[in-house]
């Protein structure tokens, strides 16, 4: 186990700077994960940990070891692929042995850490597989399993549940983090989904075209986020944005809806400029008293209700947990959590 | 449509109250001219052979029935086992020189460097060559008092070889010209293997602390093997059956020493016209090729990391 840190990385393609200036630390034993959208330089900066991409600029850390300039085979990490990267002429075992045989490990040895690592993700019984003979979620786990094997500083996962089902991605992210909490190991984690982001992390890294927008614990991006990015990312149904200012201690937006603001929050600061009221769907509620809105959209999963409602020209999109009775076109009164309002500056985007 | 006539099909089937066959004379027309081509040349020449192999026949004399006398005669012919021998040397050689020869040229080849299209068009011609111009080209080259190849080597201050005209040099230097024209067959097999290779187990070696040799021996060379394979298969059956190269460079000769099953048997039934005898070696020679052929599609299924589930 080791810390990892990463000092002003920098990566260009050409002419083209995918990642500028970059820095992280990352404590022993932490799990960290990197999430942004496609093309935001996560699994380039994942690689360039690994070391499968060189480094333009900036040093990377292991421990207090520099290995930005040293081969992967010699950083003493171990990477999880998204696409598993297992070798497909080797049998379960061969494929998780396979670091030790070229590190010419005792054979008895070798077998006994295989074993182990079999133990911990349950793949005893398919040591003599090859891995065209395997479910997808089965070659995760060897490909988990051979990460394990090594027992390295640290592990790297890159978007390793892409490939997977809707319902086996959520048992394998169970795995993976129950898996962080036994054996402890460092470990850097990229996915572009922040469901598993938020379940998975102690440490949420945010990156945006190359650049980190925030960088905190789960909740805390949640409650607090930083910038309108990082309030759009995270949370699923996204949070609602509406344009507009602060009058006469209420918030009115360009299209002329009134929405309350929290006490704490002084007026003055805010100036009349432009701003953006955000508010997450899961915190408005059905109120008879609040605002009235035409449901354009409904959808019910069972557990929850996803609904659209046009008030006043917004959209605004509800999370209702409560069992209520909406259809489509229906009006229906809502109030917002005030407590839960975030506010931002139009032109930097940045939280106020 | 087709229902229809399915239907019309089974009624008449059904109104004879008889089996689903009766109807195939209906279609056997349309089988017969592929039939008469396959009975032409493959069933009869066969069947022919085989009974030429149990009799007595030099041409221009009275055949007889033989029964096994011919295939007697083999199993005691030390001329025949001589030449099978030479043909299991031949063999060997003449699969793995270019299969190693082959294998290097892929991974060259496989690499970006400029020009490599246009060598590798040039490493190519050899293949596309007629057997018999490339043995008298080669011929000339290994005359020992004008060939390019004894001033070669005098250039390196060796000194002249007899090449196929030495009993002990013979089979090594026809090897020499079928490994010339043939390693660029195994470069195309096996440079197709290599584009087909999956690039991620590269990176996961990489990690795994694999240097460049361990990563051709651990991961390239078992995921090419299927191709290796099916090189060797071609190239086993190619080499063990080889003719024209031998028989117009040296008949099989100095005296019997490149002598090939081939040669002997085409020297039995045309040089000495016995008829029976050659065909009797025609048979075994046949019995040779399709063990050796079964022995390596098991090897070669044996091999096949990619279908592994389905054996």
């Amino acid at each position: 186990m080791a810390t990892v840190t990463l000092q002003n990385i920098q990566k260009r393609f050409g002419a083209v700077n995918v990642i500028e200036n970059l820095s992280v630390d990352i404590a022993d034993g932490e799990f960290v994960v990197l999430v942004g959208p496609s093309g935001c330089g996560k699994s380039t900066l994942l690689r360039m940990v690994a070391g499968l991409e060189e480094v333009s600029g900036g040093e990377i850390l292991i421990g207090a070891r520099e290995v930005s300039n040293l081969p992967a085979r010699d950083r003493d990490i171990a990477m999880v692929f998204q696409n598993y990267a297992l070798y497909p002429h080797m049998t379960v075992e061969d494929n998780m042995g396979f670091a030790l045989k070229l590190k010419k490990a005792d054979p008895a040895d070798t077998a006994e850490r295989v074993k182990k690592a079999a133990a911990i993700l349950g793949l005893e019984n398919l040591l003599d597989r090859y891995p065209r003979q395997l479910s997808g979620g089965q070659r995760q786990r060897v490909a988990m399993g051979r990460a394990i094997v090594r027992n390295p500083q640290v592990f790297l996962f890159d978007e390793p549940l892409s490939n997977l089902d809707a319902k086996l991605r959520v048992v394998m992210r169970s795995e993976i983090k129950a898996m962080h909490q036994r054996i402890g190991t460092t470990t850097i984690y990229v996915t572009h989904d922040q469901i598993e982001a938020m379940t998975m992390a102690d440490k949420i890294v945010v990156l945006h075209d190359g650049n980190i927008e925030q960088v905190g614990a789960p909740l805390e991006l949640y409650d607090r986020p930083a910038n309108l990015f990082v309030a759009g990312f995270i949370g699923s149904p996204a949070m609602n944005f509406l344009e507009g200012r602060i009058e006469e201690g209420v918030f009115r937006t360009d299209k002329g809806l009134i929405l309350p603001l929290p006490a704490d929050l002084s007026p003055a600061s805010a100036g009349g400029r432009p701003l953006v009221y955000g508010i997450r769907p899961e915190h408005i509620r059905a109120s008879d008293q609040g605002i009235q809105g035409r449901a354009t959209i409904v959808e019910g999963t069972g557990s929850e209700i996803f609904a659209k409602l046009e008030c006043g020209g917004e959209q605004l999109s509800c999370l209702f947990r409560e069992r209520i009775d909406i259809r489509f076109g229906d009006t229906v009164g809502v109030s917002i959590d005030e407590k839960r309002v975030h506010l931002f500056d139009k032109a930097t985007g940045q939280r106020l | 449509m087709a229902s229809v006539s399915i239907e019309t099909a089974r009624t008449e089937t059904g109104n004879k109250g008889s089996k689903p066959s009766r109807l195939a004379p209906n279609y056997w027309p349309f089988v017969v001219p592929a039939l008469i081509v396959i009975g032409a040349v493959i069933v009869f020449p066969w069947v022919f052979t085989l009974w030429m192999s149990v009799n007595s026949w030099t041409l221009g004399q009275e055949q007889t029935f033989a029964g096994l006398d011919n295939y007697i005669r083999l199993a005691t012919d030390f001329r025949f086992w001589e030449s099978l021998w030479h043909t299991l040397i031949f063999t060997v050689l003449a699969v793995v020189a270019p299969l190693f020869l082959g294998t290097l040229a892929a991974l060259i080849f496989d690499a970006q460097f400029p020009g490599r299209g246009f060598l590798r068009g040039v490493f190519v011609m050899p293949m596309m060559a007629t057997p018999v111009a490339i043995a008298l080209v080669w011929t000339m080259m290994f005359h020992p008092q004008l060939g390019v190849l004894n001033y070669l080597l005098s250039l390196v201050g060796i000194g002249p070889q007899e090449w196929i005209y030495n009993r002990y040099s013979v089979i090594p230097s026809l090897v020499l010209v079928e490994t010339w024209q043939w390693t660029p067959l195994i470069m195309l097999i096996v440079l197709g293997g290599l584009a087909a290779l999956p690039r991620e187990p590269y990176e996961s070696a990489e990690i795994d602390g694999a240097n460049a040799w361990q990563k051709f021996r651990y991961l390239t060379l078992p995921m090419i093997a299927p191709f290796l394979m099916i090189g060797v298969i071609i190239r086993s059956i190619d080499a063990i059956k080889s003719f024209d190269i031998i028989y117009a460079m040296t008949q099989g000769g100095p005296g019997t020493a490149s002598e090939t099953i081939n040669i002997y048997l085409y020297n039995t039934a045309f040089s000495y016209y016995d008829i029976g005898y050659g065909s009797a070696m025609a048979v075994v020679f046949f019995v040779i090729i399709v063990a050796l052929s079964f022995a390596l599609m098991m090897v070669r299924a044996r091999a096949n990391w990619s279908d592994m589930e389905t054996r």
